[in-house]
């Protein structure tokens, strides 16, 4: 760590880990209704312990990526971060925020719009708390007077985000119309603005892991982004099959839809070559993993299985069946469960005290159970929606009695859930495992003086 | 490539998309009112979808094939279930489905009569949206258009319910033999049998019409003649009848007692 104010991030991943544990355990909670009957039905039914569990995994991902800024900022720009104050109190609002919607669901006070459930003045909230984020981190790049590409395209993904929550602001009549405006919101964050934050992310890691030359990885770093821009801002149209609006967004969806994985492949191969091409080997290889492992899963979940029914002939048997959580379980975890989970790995030695750089050996079963289970998560999902799809969708089977046929995938569901939250369980819990360094503690390199060596990652060749 | 030139391509493919799904967003506009006969969105209409958001349907039903998975898709259910046993249903879920045989159950939102009619309506006014024909069959919520493919399901001898209605669709599909058996409740799914769908508003057609020579006066009776004396008015077509004689088997009127006959004739009747 270079920087003091650094260590904000810290205390951002600890809440960050302390709701991913939360969204665990409302996962396995709805996935065991699943199998029903359900002893908790008029307390804390199916959609109250689903909204939760999304709700969730939406706050610990933004509250990963605010840690992230924190963490990448002072080092691309060199400079401390503006206020560490404001920083604190914008976490404990947030975190006030994210307990009150939840207790809240538990209660029944919710916006019932799929993904953007929180009630009105929470969504107020998240906007001043986005406001007081983004403040923090342009100040902090006004002062220091110097920018990167890599964090440039991180906080203008941030930047877009906060953006396009203000659609969910809105509430309309026409439910097609709100169901249009929905998407904005959740999939341009999802396969746009995100996408993009993952992408800053991913070449701020692979500089400091490989080594790699920053100019190319920067140059590739805006193709990609475009290439994820250019499918996916008219991949929306995927979502607007079969909602009432206009015809033409079918093949709009479906031809933008197919060149989504073109995007997340270039992902992936960007991340791939970089760590080939590089001839370092970083000390923190369970670090390479998740950054590595993320560009990978992200091309399995979010591109391989999102397109297995984005085509518009298929969509229109498989539209709101299981298959969808297939998708989404992979696309999520893959892309942004996962990135955080780099960037965690990545600053952890940084950031706490007596921990080795290379990792425990409980990291790399933390990673293993994690990707595995998710695996087996996916494939769970995908085989019950595909027996779903030829049930009910194409021989008219009821849906309920078509549930009934699905039991045994509910049940590899839970067993592979399982494995998921064992691994899960131990990246916490090695996360947790040694103290934070105190501000004190920390050795602050002089400020403006280039350090050669690998965390500089090519510094040295940026122009002063 | 240089960095420009990438940089270049970031800006241009950005803002071209950007620039197309803006516009295209605004002709959709343009299209919302006929595409969702936006004149009826009636004051019932937007308090049921506000009652909808408010219990947090979404997050287990889906509706337009968008939700959770949980439950069944509402987005034709006005179609295949009369006002009748939607409100019966709304009232009380769990007199129409036990959690020990279906595995899950929907909780009671507990609404007043006057919401319970406003999320019907909003779920009417969904049913007529037009969405490009979805879904391409019809997706029902429990029993089977096919014959045989709830095999190894647990017998559902008996409604857990008093209400007639609900009693009537446990016995459609338990009764000796099961009525589903050959009778679908979807639109145009014709099988051993022809297709129930629709029958409450049909009966009436059939009675007015010269070819009947029954003796039903009502479609209650027309349904419940149909059952005790299946050849009293044969429905065109050779795979339903031959020699003037029924295919369907006129063993009702004896095993199943007055009370039977006038649950099933009370659920086919919410048939619409």
């Amino acid at each position: 760590m270079r920087y003091r104010s650094q260590s904000i991030a810290y205390w951002y991943f600890a809440v960050a880990m302390c709701l991913f544990g939360l969204q665990l355990v409302f996962g396995l909670l709805s996935a065991t209704k699943y199998l029903g009957p359900d002893p908790l039905l008029d307390f804390l039914p199916f959609d109250k312990t689903k909204a939760i569990h999304t709700n969730l995994l939406i706050v610990w991902v933004l509250t990963g990526f605010m840690g992230a800024t924190y963490y990448v900022v002072p080092e691309e720009s060199r400079s401390e971060i503006y206020s560490v104050k404001l920083a604190y109190a914008q976490l404990v609002t947030w975190t006030l925020m994210g307990v009150t919607a939840i207790v809240g669901y538990m209660f029944g006070w919710t916006a019932g719009n799929k993904m953007l459930e929180q009630p009105f003045p929470l969504k107020i909230v998240i906007v001043v708390v986005m406001l007081m984020f983004l403040y923090n981190i342009l100040m902090t790049i006004k002062q220091a007077g110097r920018w990167t590409v890599t964090e440039g395209v991180l906080v203008a993904g941030l930047v877009l985000a906060a953006l396009l929550y203000l659609p969910a602001l809105l509430e309309y009549d026409n439910y097609t119309v709100s169901i249009f405006y929905r998407w904005w919101t959740i999939h341009l964050w999802v396969e746009g603005v995100w996408e993009m934050i993952q992408g800053g992310l991913l070449a701020y890691l692979l500089i400091r892991l490989s080594g790699a030359d920053r100019e190319v990885m920067e140059k590739w770093l805006y193709v990609i982004v475009g290439l994820v821009f250019l499918a996916g801002i008219l991949g929306t149209a995927h979502h607007y099959y079969w909602v009432g609006v206009p015809q033409y967004w079918l093949p709009i969806g479906g031809f933008f839809s197919a060149l989504e994985p073109l995007a997340l492949l270039g992902m992936a191969m960007y991340a791939y070559f970089a760590m080939r091409r590089s001839g370092l080997s970083h000390p923190n290889s369970l670090a390479v993993h998740w950054t590595i492992g993320s560009a990978v899963f992200t091309v399995f979940g979010a591109g391989l299985l999102g397109f297995a029914h984005t085509w518009p002939s298929v969509n229109k048997w498989t539209h709101g069946t299981l298959v969808t959580a297939m998708h989404g379980h992979g696309a999520f975890y893959g892309a942004y469960a996962m990135i955080v989970m780099a960037i965690i790995t990545y600053a952890l030695p940084n950031l706490t005290v007596n921990r080795k750089v290379e990792g425990s050996s409980v990291g790399y079963w933390a990673f293993w159970m994690q990707v595995m289970g998710m695996f087996g998560m996916t494939l769970s999902f995908g085989t019950a929606g595909i027996g779903q799809v030829y049930l009910e969708r194409i021989l008219g089977l009821g849906y309920l009695d078509t549930q009934l046929k699905l039991q045994v995938h509910f049940l590899m569901l839970l067993a592979t859930a399982s494995v998921f939250a064992v691994g899960a369980g131990l990246f916490i819990w090695n996360f947790f495992r040694t103290p934070p360094k105190l501000a004190a503690d920390v050795l602050v390199a002089p400020q403006h003086r280039i350090i050669p060596g690998m965390d500089d990652g090519g510094l040295v060749n940026q122009k002063q | 490539m240089t960095k420009r030139q990438g940089r270049l391509f970031f800006i241009v493919c950005t803002f071209l998309s950007a620039a197309v799904f803006i516009g295209l967003t605004i002709d959709t506009h343009t299209r919302f009112a006929e595409l969702t006969n936006e004149e009826k969105l009636t004051p019932a209409v937007i308090s049921g979808k506000d009652i909808w958001h408010a219990n947090n349907c979404i997050n287990c039903h889906t509706l337009l094939g968008e939700g959770a998975y949980y439950a069944p898709d509402l987005t034709k259910i006005t179609q295949q279930r009369g006002t009748p046993y939607l409100t019966a249903f709304l009232k009380d879920p769990s007199q129409f489905y036990s959690e020990e045989q279906h595995r899950r159950l929907m909780p009671n939102p507990n609404l007043k009569d006057a919401e319970i009619s406003d999320v019907i309506a909003f779920l009417d006014w969904v049913s007529h949206i037009d969405n490009q024909g979805w879904p391409p069959r019809p997706i029902i919520v429990s029993g089977t258009t096919i014959p045989d493919t709830d095999i190894g399901q647990p017998a559902i001898q008996a409604s857990v319910s008093s209400d007639p209605v609900a009693r009537g669709e446990a016995l459609f599909r338990s009764a000796p033999p099961a009525c589903n058996a050959c009778h679908s409740v979807a639109p145009g799914a014709n099988l051993a049998g022809p297709t129930l769908a629709g029958i409450g508003a049909r009966a009436a057609a059939i009675i007015a019409s010269p070819d009947y020579r029954g003796s039903a006066k009502t479609p209650a009776d027309y349904i419940r003649e149909s059952i005790t004396h299946p050849s009293a008015y044969l429905v065109p077509g050779p795979m339903y009848s031959a020699n003037k004689q029924s295919f369907m088997p006129d063993n009702f009127a004896t095993d199943l007692d007055t009370e039977q006959i006038d649950s099933l004739v009370a659920y086919m009747e919410t048939l619409k």
